[in-house]
């Protein structure tokens, strides 16, 4: 398990995923991530830091964006 | 195992064994020499549209076009070298100033496109003497709007292909016995196109640099065929090289392409961001990669700042880069020395996901102090070491051509009445070490196999990779995967080989998949027509003999019941989504029980050389004390060991495990 820093790019409240710009990710970003439930989609504003964490630090789609702070 | 000829198995086996290691050095990596450019020519001509070429006899033909009149210059230095003119410029004609211009030759003959003031109209002045004079201008055809980029090569039978782009389509229109025919488009679709770059191998190979339809900015490959790898006349879909996201501020242009060894590729990407830069990037492909096949290593870095590129022509020993204001050259032929006569003592370790070489050369007469220019201008960091173990068989001596390795670093050791050279060297698993992913890679599922995957972090780091065997989940499981930014190319391999029973080793800057299968046979015998100097052989209980698979909704249980029977059951739980049906995850518990299998039986051996062993080759020990009778092992772990100085040896020590 992994846990990771990024930035949120966008998000979309119906799928509750967001893409994130992943820290030492210049120029290409993680899209499709899942997003905690627990977050208002109102906090979910582009530009902020994020916290994700992997259980399978390969697989893409068995994360979850679990924090956003600025 | 590597194959022996008759006389190296004999002399191997042989109790009068004269050994031979043969060490060799060059400037290559993976395979590639290392272009070390020097530059001849630093103008003040601005930066804008350029092209270059080199025709039969070898002059350079340079055209450019000025940022503030859009005169075309040409120029033509015959023998270029150190000495040349490059500043040295003749004006041609006024063009568009917001079009690309393309130079391309053929024996004698130099065609010179451009494209006319009204930005839409496309012309081609051609010299059939090097480039010494040109004819007059031929119109070949007029867009149906502002053209953006030129790219052109000649096939070998003269044929020439004109790609060119208008907004977002990219167009080629071919001249056949002299006569130019009718322009078509290509089939693939992009948003806009910032770049175009053309060389002929086989096919028209083709780079461009645009956009896509998400206005991600990117640069692809693609092959016009010409019957080599795709049939004449049509387009390969866009393979991507790289990427960047819409909004990221980056962009790619000005691709050139070359094929002076392998194919090679240099563009720009232009950041608009904070600290904003444009700055050159190369590439190249791999030492036996097909273009089509669009493996190409990590881009790197080039020491300039330019929003136009850097334009290569190659001839005879020298591959040249160009651009309005500069001239690089460097050498083809890779520096190499045979050092084998000076070497003191070699230790080669070789494990599962490790290799390093230490090798110890004389240097009582400071022979080595001047390494990287003269005879010894191939020693420098990077620089490939080969190593060939070999004895003197009734034929001469004889070698098996080994290892790969690629130096780290040196010692000088100096003492008294004595002084040596000593050369660190790490193998193909230091090179997937050092390539870090500098951005996030992603794969969704289904898009990539493992193999396929395996192949792109291979060709990152500059390496290739075949395959001896494979697993079925080798090539039928496309997981989702991704790699972080900073992670290594080594971590990477490890996590796609952990979800496979495959296993992975070098021969010189090959990768090979193996599935090791507990049938496998024999490669080799040491214990009796081989000796067998020392052995231990550790056997001890499965570390796990039950595994249970959590998947994407299914579960998966593997037991090795021979195992649970003594020690009860010894449990391991695997968590991958990835896993999306019971048989993917049976072969995954299946997977897991059969390196567990390997790793039950352990030990290790010292025997005389065996010049074509191999990590995960399958032997026979024959051992009457240890109650070994041509038991099958399987080879772990290698380490080679010479010396011809305190207590000259030659052996091998051979980490065991189960077949």
């Amino acid at each position: 398990m992994e846990i990771k820093r990024g930035v949120i790019k966008a998000f979309d409240s119906g799928t509750y995923k967001a893409t994130v710009q992943m820290a030492g990710s210049l120029s290409v970003w993680l899209a499709d991530v899942v997003v905690a439930r627990n977050i208002p989609s109102g906090e979910m504003a582009v530009g902020r830091n994020c916290a994700l964490v992997f259980f399978d630090e390969t697989n893409p789609k068995d994360g979850v964006l679990m924090a956003v702070y600025t | 195992m590597r194959s022996l000829s008759s006389t190296l198995l004999a002399a191997q086996r042989s109790l009068s064994r004269l050994p031979y290691v043969k060490v060799e050095i060059l400037e290559k990596i993976g395979g590639v020499m290392k272009l070390n450019w020097s530059r001849l020519y630093s103008g003040s001509e601005p930066d804008f549209y350029h092209a270059v070429t080199m025709p039969g006899d070898g002059s350079l033909i340079r055209a450019r076009v000025d940022p503030t009149t859009y005169q075309l210059y040409l120029q033509r230095v015959m023998n270029p070298g150190p000495g040349s003119d490059f500043s040295s410029w003749t004006g041609i004609t006024t063009v568009s100033g917001v079009s690309g211009i393309a130079l391309c030759s053929s024996g004698a003959t130099v065609l010179l496109f451009y494209v006319g003031v009204d930005q839409q109209t496309i012309c081609v002045r051609e010299s059939t003497d090097n480039g010494a004079s040109f004819g007059s201008e031929v119109s070949i055809t007029t867009a149906p709007a502002a053209v953006g980029w030129l790219a052109a090569a000649f096939n070998g039978q003269g044929v020439v292909a004109l790609f060119y782009s208008v907004g977002s389509t990219v167009y080629v229109v071919k001249r056949t016995g002299g006569s130019w025919g009718s322009p078509s488009a290509w089939s693939n679709s992009v948003s806009a196109a910032t770049g175009l770059a053309c060389v002929y191998a086989g096919d028209w190979n083709l780079a461009v640099c645009g956009q896509d339809s998400a206005s991600n900015q990117k640069v692809w490959t693609c092959v016009y065929g010409d019957g080599y790898s795709q049939s004449p006349g049509t387009w390969s879909a866009l393979a991507e090289l790289t990427l960047a996201n819409a909004g990221s501020n980056v962009e790619f242009r000005c691709p050139y392409l070359g094929y002076p060894d392998v194919f090679r590729l240099f563009f720009v990407e232009k950041y608009s961001g904070t600290a904003p830069y444009s700055r050159l990037f190369w590439s190249h492909s791999l030492a036996t990669a097909e273009f089509i096949s669009n493996l190409w290593r990590e881009p790197v870095p080039f020491d300039l700042s330019s929003n136009y590129g850097l334009a290569i022509a190659y001839r005879g020993s020298y591959v040249w880069l160009s651009m309005s204001s500069g001239v690089w050259r460097a050498e083809v032929s890779p520096p190499s020395v045979e050092v084998t006569q000076d070497v003191l003592s070699l230790t080669a370790e070789t494990r599962p996901s490790s290799g390093r070489l230490r090798v110890e050369l004389r240097n009582d007469d400071g022979r080595y102090s001047s390494i990287g220019s003269g005879a010894y201008a191939a020693i420098g960091e990077g620089s490939e070491v080969r190593i060939s173990p070999g004895y003197r068989t009734t034929v001469g001596p004889e070698v098996s051509t080994g290892p790969a390795y690629w130096i780290e670093g040196w010692d000088y050791f100096s003492q008294g009445g004595k002084a040596s050279f000593i050369i660190f060297a790490g193998d193909g698993w230091s090179i997937l070490e050092h390539w870090k992913a500098r951005r996030q890679f992603g794969w969704a599922a289904g898009e990539k196999n493992i193999f396929q995957l395996l192949s792109f972090v291979f060709a990152r780091a500059g390496l290739e990779l075949s395959s001896i065997s494979n697993s079925d989940a080798m090539v039928n499981h496309y997981p989702a995967f991704t790699i972080h930014p900073g992670e290594s190319g080594a971590m990477a391999v490890q996590r796609l080989l952990d979800m496979v029973p495959d296993v992975l080793f070098f021969r010189g800057n090959f990768g090979y998949i193996k599935n090791p299968l507990a049938g496998d046979s024999s490669d080799y015998g040491y214990g009796s027509d081989h000796v067998l100097w020392e052995g231990r052989y550790t056997s001890s209980a499965q570390a796990v003999n039950r595994v249970q698979v959590y998947g994407e909704g299914v579960l998966s249980e593997s037991f090795s019941w021979a195992e649970i029977a003594k020690v009860y059951d010894r449990l391991r739980q695997v968590h991958d989504l990835n896993l999306d049906t019971v048989a993917k995850a049976q072969a995954r518990g299946e997977a897991e029980l059969r390196r567990e299998a390997i790793a039950r039986l352990s030990g290790e051996t010292r025997v005389p050389v065996n010049c074509g062993q191999e990590l995960y080759d399958v032997i026979e020990i024959t051992d009457s004390r240890a109650g070994l009778s041509a038991a099958k092992r399987r080879i772990l772990g290698i380490t080679l060991r010479y010396s011809t100085i305190r207590e000259a040896h030659y052996d091998q020590r051979l980490l065991l495990g189960g077949v």
